[in-house]
């Protein structure tokens, strides 16, 4: 595209030190359908460029999406304006950007199937049938199926000589049933998360079985017992669920801007602060977190960040201890880094990309271990599915979740259901608790698609990974 | 109006072949300046526009939505929506778009606020920077002003649109172990004084200066409006009135109650100059003057069109919030009660239980323990779980409204036996 070097060499003759374009054009195919009636079935198409221009020390950004020489070159100038504002402000603290070579490379997401080449018809009758499924169950009140569809095509180019072409998408299939009973109403969730594939990905899901096994568990969740008052028990947390309190938890704190306190007026700093790098006791000795953006399937993999830099895997926890964080070219110079993990993304092209949470994923266990065999082993507890209710302090410290599907486990057997049970904990007492996890042959990746952060607020996405894990000796209980 | 506005709806109204057709163009404008530990790191400008189109052919239905306006460009939106709807299956719950509407008259937008020069944005940041240094602190927050547009048109004749801007200005001072926050959010940038935000940022952070460790309790709070803002948010995010009718909410069977405390009033209203209030919603529902909640009282429920069809009411939307104050200072609450927090803001709250109405979520920016009339000192950070609605049953006093938003008028408010289940280290 002829822009790309239009830009770049306009951004030159500016005096950038540093530039680049994205050229990326979003489109996402949505279709929402709940008890039989269509509330939403559409394309949606965002299209433009963003272009970045780095000058003594500091940040200008400026977007467009009309595509002309013209607007090209005033985007360009606009940004060089902008970041000579910026450097009026840094003059004695400049931002620094590691160093980084070029690439010319291409990287597409592998798909048998492509999910924008099916008829609409087919997914809504499919969908239809999922929804048909649920209502069929007496007490089931409401059924819906929200179903998203995404792709992103970018052309990135750099001063540095960088050359991208990246094509990805993902899907992301979400069934609820909800069922009202005696004054009560519950919600049973299936709700993988996004992953980076095609089509054949929804059609190995067997969504209808799909459909019978929530309908049928919110009707014994709304039936089902409340815990009581807050006492100290066993957790047995499935994948599903790991997956957003390892977001919360250890993805948050781990992001190298929010350690350097760029979030501190919105989302909030970080506990896991850079003299705990090396020597912090963040879990047991069992918790060893990856970050790993060439993960098949994930999220997060697309070849390259949007600084130009390559996907990586790195440990961010290793054996129990903080080991490193996700970082970007802008924020790994400032604890001294000479090198970027390649952690910096923008939703759209009229986003500046920000520091964001790799796929990160806790590895499985060293020792053969099975779901069976951890509950068995569990004298007092409760087993979690599924993601509810979650919410963490600023410093992300203190943190409360709910869950979707409760059992109580007594003497090493699921006694009875329960609903609206919650747990509260803190970092590093949570991950410190954890005294067994299940082995490879459990271990199952969870994707999220809305992970809100910045101002101007953005939605990015990654994927998570667990095995069943127990926590031994957390607060749980009941809520009102 | 825009001019490029009505040359997209004629391209709609000449060529789109459905029996009905709702089109919605936005367009933004924004210059956002993000500053961090006294330091400017994010630096953006840039228009866009949005042209979402909804189309039906005896009810199915098919949307779709496109940034450019080109011909090309409205054709596909034009295409991709007319295939979609002819694929799909209709909606049970289809409603025809509606006919031409009086809309009220609003002043949403201010010239000066959108011909703010960057260069004068970035002298506030300077000077914030300036003075947090002074003071030998980190400040970290964002300068913005946005400018929108806003278009609707129908197939049966609706026409509406409204400009509007807005200019935020948010300050995070970190000073060792005090962070504290001020925010300034308004449709124009005359009201905006900086050095009065700044003034009441230091007045924060002095306050914050001596922490003292204390334990989760059922105690008296006064919430300031930010704090209360938030909260009143998630709970009107429920207060929905066919998923109440459908026994999804706490709010089942409640319209027309005493169902909240006989001291809370909430309307939506188009009678407050500094107020933003959209003259329309998403359905084309014209927004006029509303009571939710008076005087504890129950009196309406948001409702879509196809709702209120089914139960014979009237559609309504909430297009602002204007919670009704007293004129109690925060030295009177705090004579009222033997005990009790001040509480700047909430952060991260989310549904426990939806059928209840419980929330959580944790305090941030500075809670202050008070005791008999006296601030004592600052405390650690605290979750609470607590049903809002139930909350305002328990409200002591009332402090005057102020703008918390561009949206939202709220006052401080004094509630006894607010429920905190959790601290933190902070």
């Amino acid at each position: 595209m002829k822009y790309l070097d239009l830009a770049m060499n306009a951004a030159q003759s500016l005096g950038a030190e540093y530039a680049d374009i994205r050229v990326q054009k979003t489109t996402d195919q949505v279709i929402y359908l709940q008890n039989l009636s269509l509330k939403n079935t559409s394309t949606d198409v965002l299209y433009g460029y963003g272009i970045r221009v780095f000058k003594d020390g500091a940040w200008g950004f400026a977007h467009s999406n009309v595509f002309s020489d013209e607007e090209v070159l005033a985007t360009v100038k606009r940004a060089a304006g902008i970041a000579a504002l910026s450097a009026s402000v840094n003059k004695d603290r400049k931002l620094r950007l590691a160093p980084e070579r070029s690439y010319i490379a291409k990287y597409e997401t592998p798909m048998q199937i492509d999910p924008f080449s099916l008829p609409m018809k087919d997914k809504v009758e499919l969908m239809l049938e999922v929804n048909r499924t649920m209502l069929a169950y007496e007490g089931i009140r409401r059924a819906m199926f929200y179903l998203i569809m995404h792709k992103d095509e970018k052309l990135f180019a750099s001063t540095l000589g960088t050359r991208l072409e990246l094509n990805t998408g993902w899907i992301d299939p979400m069934i609820i049933a909800t069922a009202v009973h005696e004054g009560d109403s519950q919600s049973r969730t299936f709700d993988e998360g996004g992953r980076s594939v095609g089509w054949e990905w929804i059609e190995s899901l067997n969504l209808t079985d799909k459909a019978k096994q929530i309908a049928e568990e919110a009707l014994i969740k709304v039936k089902a017992d409340t815990l009581g008052p807050e006492e100290r028990r066993s957790l047995v947390l499935d994948p599903n669920h790991l997956g957003l309190t390892m977001h919360e938890s250890v993805g948050h704190p781990t992001e190298l801007d929010r350690v350097l306190g760029w979030e501190a007026d919105f989302a909030g700093i970080s506990f896991a602060t850079p003299e705990k790098l090396g020597n912090y006791q963040y879990g047991s000795p069992l918790i060893n977190f990856v970050g790993d953006n060439t993960l098949a399937e994930g999220l997060a993999t697309a070849g390259f960040d949007d600084d130009g830099v390559p996907g990586q895997k790195w440990h961010i926890i290793k054996d129990g201890i903080l080991s490193e964080y996700g970082s970007t070219r802008d924020t790994a110079p400032e604890i001294g880094l000479g090198y970027s993990r390649g952690c910096n993304r923008a939703t759209y092209y009229y986003d500046q990309p920000i520091n964001r949470i790799p796929n990160l994923y806790l590895l499985p266990g060293t020792k053969e271990l099975t779901p069976g065999e951890l509950i068995a082993d569990t004298e007092d507890g409760v087993y979690i599915q599924g993601r509810g209710s979650f919410s963490i302090d600023q410093h992300r410290v203190n943190f409360q979740f709910g869950g979707d599907f409760f059992w109580e486990i007594k003497n090493g057997k699921l006694a009875r259901p329960l609903k609206k049970v919650i747990y509260k904990s803190c970092n590093p007492e949570f991950w410190n608790s954890c005294d067994a996890i299940c082995d490879q042959r459990f271990w199952r990746p969870f994707g999220v698609v809305n992970c809100g952060k910045g101002q101007p607020g953005q939605s990015a996405r990654m994927t998570h990974g667990a095995a069943p894990a127990r926590f031994r000796n957390i607060r749980v209980g009941g809520s009102k | 109006m825009n001019p490029h506005f009505e040359k997209i709806a004629q391209y709609i109204k000449t060529h789109c072949q459905a029996d009905d057709y709702t089109l919605n163009i936005n367009l933004s404008d924004s210059h956002e300046t993000r500053f961090a530990q006294n330091r400017v790191t994010q630096h953006i400008a840039g228009a866009n526009m949005e042209i979402g189109l909804e189309v039906a052919f005896e009810g199915k239905t098919g949307s779709c939505s496109v940034n450019q306006s080109d011909e090309a460009s409205l054709a596909y939106l034009l295409k991709t929506a007319q295939d979609i709807a002819r694929l799909n299956r209709p909606d049970p719950e289809f409603m025809p778009s509606l006919g031409a509407q009086q809309l009220p008259e609003v002043q949403n937008s201010d010239p000066a606020t959108r011909n703010l020069e960057p260069a004068k944005m970035v002298e506030i940041v300077q000077d914030s920077i300036d003075r947090a240094k002074a003071f030998g602190a980190a400040v970290s927050g964002m300068t913005e002003k946005h400018y929108t547009e806003r278009f609707m048109a129908t197939k049966h004749g609706f026409t509406g649109y409204d400009d509007g801007t807005e200019f935020g200005h948010s300050m995070t001072l970190k000073k060792d172990e005090v962070e504290t926050k001020v925010s300034y959010e308004a449709k124009d940038f005359a009201g905006f004084d900086l050095e009065r935000e700044f003034a009441q940022l230091l007045s924060q952070a002095e306050s914050l200066k001596t922490m003292k460790d204390f334990d989760p309790c059922q105690i008296a709070v006064i919430l300031r409006p930010s704090a209360l803002e938030e909260l009143l948010w998630f709970m009107g995010w429920m207060m929905n009135r066919r998923q109440s009718d459908e026994g999804f909410t706490p709010f089942t069977g409640q319209l027309g109650q005493p169902f909240f405390g006989e001291k809370f009033t909430w309307r939506s209203t188009l009678l407050q100059p500094n107020l933003k209030a959209s003259p329309f919603d998403r359905e084309g529902v014209v927004s006029r003057e509303l009571s939710w909640v008076e005087n504890g009282v129950l009196k309406n429920m948001p409702t879509n069109r196809f709702w209120a069809k089914e139960k014979n009411a009237e559609a309504l939307s909430v297009f602002n919030v204007h919670i009704h104050g007293g004129q109690a200072t925060e030295e009177e609450m705090m004579a009222l009660v033997p005990r009790g927090l001040i509480i700047n803001r909430f952060w991260y709250i989310r549904t426990v239980d939806a059928k209840a109405g419980e929330l959580t979520g944790m305090t941030r920016d500075g809670v202050l323990y008070f005791e008999n009339g006296k601030v004592q000192n600052a405390v650690n950070n605290l979750r609470f779980n607590e049903i809002p609605h139930l909350a305002t049953r328990r409200i002591l006093a009332l402090g005057p409204e102020r703008l918390a938003s561009a949206y939202s008028s709220i006052p401080t408010m004094l509630i006894d036996g607010f429920t905190f289940v959790d601290k933190t280290t902070f």
